[in-house]
């Protein structure tokens, strides 16, 4: 139920993996450290999602224009 | 009292939405259960103190990443989300039941509380180490840091930007016809 096999959800997935790190680095840096290097951390976090988001997505694009579908088993070009 | 509002329904709707994400077919109500989530964690960052982080998460996410992830599912999406079913406003089946309305007030209520908060914390003058309800503004120490001890790291992510935004450029373009 939780296994997606379209692209997309896999990119929302990668998503909510990343801000639950940088949520934890926010927590961390308040109840542990008391300075802001995790607040530091989490912008450059936001900073290489908001780049992953961008290269995943035209490589999504990219791919529905070669494959006509978004279908992770789909994206076979580069086996053996 | 006001924060541990905040924090409860940043909670629920952070939780709710992830499961959200993960469990709705739809990948469009994916994208839209993502946002509603990322809101969420925009409350929690404001709990937390980080006003500056919430307020970056709230542009750079709700405001960039997630269009950019519905744009990316129009424009692959094909003929799934037609829908003729209706509920009973009468609109698409697509358009949300009640319990995607109930999400949509909570996401309301704490984009609210989060800007009630941020505003509080821009008013009131305290030591950072001290816990209490209102928190000093940390944009003057995070600017400060960025540009003094991670000045380095700060660089590197604009390069790693302009590449990253060059390269989705450049493989997202049309196809040449041959």
């Amino acid at each position: 139920m939780i296994a997606r096999k379209n692209i997309v959800a896999i990119l929302l997935g990668i998503e909510l993996i990343l801000n639950a790190a940088a949520l934890n680095f926010v927590a961390y840096s308040r109840y542990v450290t008391n300075n802001l290097d995790g607040h530091i951390f989490s912008l450059f976090i936001i900073v290489i999602a908001a780049a992953e988001a961008a290269v995943g997505l035209a490589i999504v694009i990219r791919f529905f224009q070669i494959k006509e579908t978004i279908h992770i088993d789909e994206a076979t070009q580069l086996r053996n | 009292m006001f924060l541990q509002f905040l924090f409860i329904s940043s909670a629920v709707l952070t939780v709710s939405c992830a499961l959200g994400v993960l469990m709705v077919k739809n990948i469009m109500h994916s994208c839209v259960f993502l946002l509603g989530s990322l809101m969420g964690i925009a409350g929690l960052y404001a709990t937390l103190g980080a006003d500056f982080v919430a307020i970056t998460q709230i542009m750079v996410y709700v405001g960039g990443v997630v269009i950019l992830m519905l744009f990316a599912v129009m424009l692959t999406g094909g003929n799934d989300f037609v829908s003729r079913a209706q509920n009973l406003l009468g609109l698409p089946a697509s358009m949300g039941n009640k319990w995607t309305y109930a999400i949509g007030l909570l996401v309301g209520v704490v984009f609210l509380l989060t800007n009630i908060q941020l505003i509080r914390g821009l008013t009131k003058a305290l030591p950072v180490k001290t816990i209490t309800n209102e928190f000093p503004s940390t944009v003057t120490q995070i600017g400060h840091l960025l540009v003094k001890d991670h000045v380095l790291a700060f660089e590197m992510s604009s390069v790693l930007l302009l590449g990253a935004l060059v390269g989705a450029a450049i493989i997202a373009r049309p196809r040449k016809q041959n």
